[in-house]
This record gives structure tokens, C-alpha cells and sequence, in this order.
């Protein structure tokens, strides 16, 4: 359910970005919030996300931030993603939302 | 955030009740997983409501992590307690054990989640707090 | 000032005794403006402490007073054992064995001050500090055991209108104005038997 066209402009200070759709049902919670800045800890790239694309934009390696960003089931996230393993980063997160955090 | 080499921060949960911090502890290994060394600890010495710092002690040896310990309290005397144990540590550990300015069960979640992370000590503890800011 | 190993049991004793014969007392101050442990906790510790004798009165009186201090800091629990618990450590650690009056008065300054840093606290704040400031006041101009001894108890009255700022009670806000402080009363207690039992001996 994400913009299949990530933006990209090659060179890896340019951001990446993406969107994709919050299915799991307590949407972006406590839990999901956890497993979300877990997964973009393990990157090096700066990853942000917001519930629009022109922002304003949260920090995802930060669970606090993370957790008060409140998302609802079937609001959008949009990631934004700058770093040399951005690519993945992003792939990451994206498939993380989409699988629903694991959740139902 | 060089701390990978040496294993994750340790997470210790200070409550007056042991209930308290045995279902928070819970809740970290639920929703952060094993990867963090954890332990809890709560009530005085007779099993009645408190904290006393032989257990607290016993916790940080048992959360103990090369990379350090953060401890996160609920009232008053757990605060006390903690920072007395953190004192009576041997010299070389004191400086590795800090105790966090947050709520006791958010910010054990959010400080194991940081540390699984391999953040230092520093970044669970700055992290923790954010909360209060 | 020297004690000999009899007067350093009896002093253990007396402070024993009057916490543990005021348990009830203090615990009924705790449930007013705490959480009603003060009483049972003390009781606890110093029963804990008269447990470590004969033995502890064995040890010189800087040793004695730190092993009271760690007793007291392992088994009361709540705020008051690593505060009072302090006290007595931060006291053994500071005195000589035989210590004249003006080492005693700067152990005792060392002690508070250890004590403001645990509690990250000063006095005014309905805090034990209340009684160990203004007493130790007393000692320094020269006052002798009867005149510590009723400032200690005066000090500890002066709490009761005070607004806690410190520990549990300062969640009761302005509720906490017209109880006597607890760890106040503990402490204005085991300096008046430390002075009866060093005034009879004429030691201090």
C-alpha cells in the first residue's frame, strides 16, 4: 500500500521517501511505536516520519517521539530517509508497517 | 553508540510494589524482547510495601552489563533506596549505574527500548527522561 | 569525648529503646502525612541493629556508628534508612576514636551535610534536616546534652506547622501543615537518648 515510486535524486544527502498505510488496528501504539524505532536502530540513516508529507517530521529512532505521534489504524505514515543504507532502511520500515507490526 | 561490543545497556525496575515492577518487567520483555538484560525488584525486607537496597543491589548485579545499568524508580524512597545501592557500588561500577528521572513503567519500556538498540547509557537515560520533558 | 565499651552498649541500647518504644507513635505521624511505615520500618532497623550486639559494641566508635549506619540503610527501607542510615555512616566515618567536642561538632557538620546530599534537601523543607541543623547549632555554640536534648524535642515540634516540600508528605501540599514530621520526630528521639546517656556519664 506504499508509493511504489520512492522519490530519488541519486545522491544520498537528498532524503528518501515513502508512505504507507497504518493496517494493524491500534494503529501507531505503544507496541508498534517499540518495534518501529527498534527496526530504524538498526540503520545508520536518519529516518523521520510524519503523518503528512510536508511534516512536521519525528525522529523514529526515538520511541518516546515515536509513541506521541498517536496514529490511528488507516492513517498514513511518511517516511523520510537520508544515509548511505537509507534504501534499506526504508524498505525496512516500510515492510514493517504494511506486515502490521506483526500484528493483528 | 559504540556499546554493541559490549552488550546492551542492563535495565533495572525499582517499585514499592513487587507486583509493580514484576508486571513491568513483563511488559519490557513483551514488547522489547530478551535482548536486554532486566531485572526488577520491590517491597522491604519483610515482603511488605517498599524498597530496600540489598534487593536493589542484587537487581543491578543480576541487570549487570559492561556497557552499564539504568535504574528507573517509582516514589520517593525508591529513588533514595537506589541511589544509596548505586553509591555502595564498587568504584569502578558506580559511574556505570545511573538512575532515571522518569515514570517507572514507560520508561522501562522506553529505556529497554533504546538500549536494545546498542544505544549508551547516556542515549537510554536521555531517553527514559523524555518523557518529563 | 570517650566511651568505653559498656557506655557504647547502653548507647546502642538507648537508641534502640526509644525508637522502638515510639513505633507506634511514629507510625501514627506517618499516617498522617506519609504512607505509615515510619514507625515499623525504624522499629525494623534498630531491632536489626540490637541483633549486631554484643559484637557491635566491640568495635571502636567510629566502626560502631558505621555499622549501624549499613544496618539501618539495608533494613529500614523507605526514605529514612538511607537518611538516617547516612547519618550514622557518614558520622563513623568522620570522627576519630577518641574525639575531642570540636571534632565531634565536625563530623556531625560532615553527617548533615551528607545527609542534605542524599536527600537533595536543606532544612525548612518538614525534613529531619529540621531537628539536625537547628541541634547541631546548640552543639557548636557549646550547649551542653540537656540543652541539645530540648532543642532536639522543641525542633521537632517546630515541623508541625510546616509545609512539607520534600519526600511523600509534599504531595499532600498545604495538608502536610499541622502534623508533626515523622523522620523529625525519629531523629529529635534518638538525639535525646544519645544526650541522657552521655550527660550521665559526663562525656560530652
Amino acid at each position: 500500500m506504499h508509493d511504489a515510486h520512492a522519490s530519488r535524486a541519486g545522491e544520498t544527502s537528498v532524503p528518501l521517501t515513502a508512505s504507507a498505510v497504518l493496517v494493524n488496528k491500534v494503529g501507531l501504539h505503544a507496541r508498534p511505536s517499540v518495534k518501529l524505532t527498534q527496526c530504524a536502530k538498526r540503520f545508520a540513516a536518519k529516518i523521520e516520519l510524519a503523518l503528512s508529507g510536508d511534516g512536521p517530521w519525528t525522529d523514529a529512532k526515538s520511541p518516546v517521539k515515536v509513541m506521541r505521534v498517536k496514529a490511528p489504524q488507516g492513517a498514513t505514515l511518511h517516511f523520510r530517509v537520508t544515509g548511505p543504507d537509507g534504501e534499506v532502511a526504508l524498505a525496512a520500515v516500510l515492510a514493517l508497517v504494511h506486515d502490521g507490526f506483526g500484528e493483528a | 553508540m559504540n556499546s554493541q561490543d559490549r552488550g546492551n545497556v542492563g535495565i533495572v525496575i525499582v517499585s514499592h510494589s513487587p507486583k509493580i515492577a514484576e508486571g513491568a518487567a513483563d511488559m519490557v520483555r513483551q514488547m522489547v524482547g530478551n535482548a536486554v538484560p532486566l531485572a526488577w525488584t520491590g517491597g522491604d525486607v519483610d515482603g511488605g510495601l517498599g524498597t530496600n537496597v540489598a534487593g536493589i543491589l542484587e537487581a543491578i548485579e543480576a541487570a549487570w552489563s559492561p556497557s552499564g545499568v539504568a535504574v528507573l524508580v517509582d516514589l520517593g524512597g525508591a529513588e533514595t533506596n537506589s541511589e544509596m545501592a548505586v553509591e555502595m557500588l564498587a568504584e569502578d561500577r558506580r559511574a556505570r549505574v545511573v538512575v532515571c528521572n522518569a515514570p517507572v513503567v514507560e520508561g522501562a519500556v522506553i529505556a529497554a527500548t533504546e538500549s536494545s538498540g546498542g544505544s549508551s547509557l547516556a542515549a537510554v537515560k536521555r531517553s527514559a527522561e523524555e518523557f518529563y520533558a | 569525648m570517650s566511651l568505653d565499651r559498656a557506655s557504647r552498649e547502653e548507647l546502642v541500647r538507648a537508641l534502640a529503646e526509644a525508637v522502638i518504644q515510639h513505633a507506634d507513635e511514629l507510625t501514627g505521624l506517618d499516617q498522617a502525612i506519609g504512607d505509615g511505615d515510619h514507625g515499623l520500618n525504624m522499629k525494623r532497623g534498630f531491632e536489626a541493629v540490637l541483633a549486631t550486639l554484643p559484637g557491635l559494641a566491640d568495635k571502636a566508635l567510629p566502626e560502631m556508628l558505621k555499622s549501624i549506619g549499613m544496618t539501618l540503610v539495608m533494613k529500614v527501607g523507605g526514605a529514612s534508612g538511607p537518611l538516617v542510615g547516612t547519618f550514622f555512616m557518614e558520622l563513623g566515618k568522620a570522627l576519630p576514636e577518641q574525639p575531642t567536642r570540636a571534632e565531634f561538632v565536625a563530623a556531625a557538620d560532615m553527617a548533615i551535610n551528607a545527609v542534605k546530599a542524599r536527600g537533595r534537601s536543606e532544612a525548612g523543607q518538614k525534613t529531619l534536616l529540621d531537628v539536625l541543623v537547628p541541634v547541631q547549632a546548640v552543639l557548636a555554640a557549646g550547649g551542653d546534652a540537656r540543652a541539645i536534648a530540648m532543642e532536639a524535642a522543641q525542633a521537632a515540634d517546630r515541623t508541625t506547622p510546616m509545609l512539607a516540600i520534600r519526600g511523600r508528605a509534599s504531595f499532600l501540599g498545604e495538608r502536610s501543615i499541622g502534623h508533626m514530621d515523622p523522620g523529625s520526630r525519629s531523629v529529635s528521639l534518638l538525639i535525646g537518648a544519645a544526650a541522657k546517656v552521655l550527660e550521665f556519664e559526663a562525656r560530652l
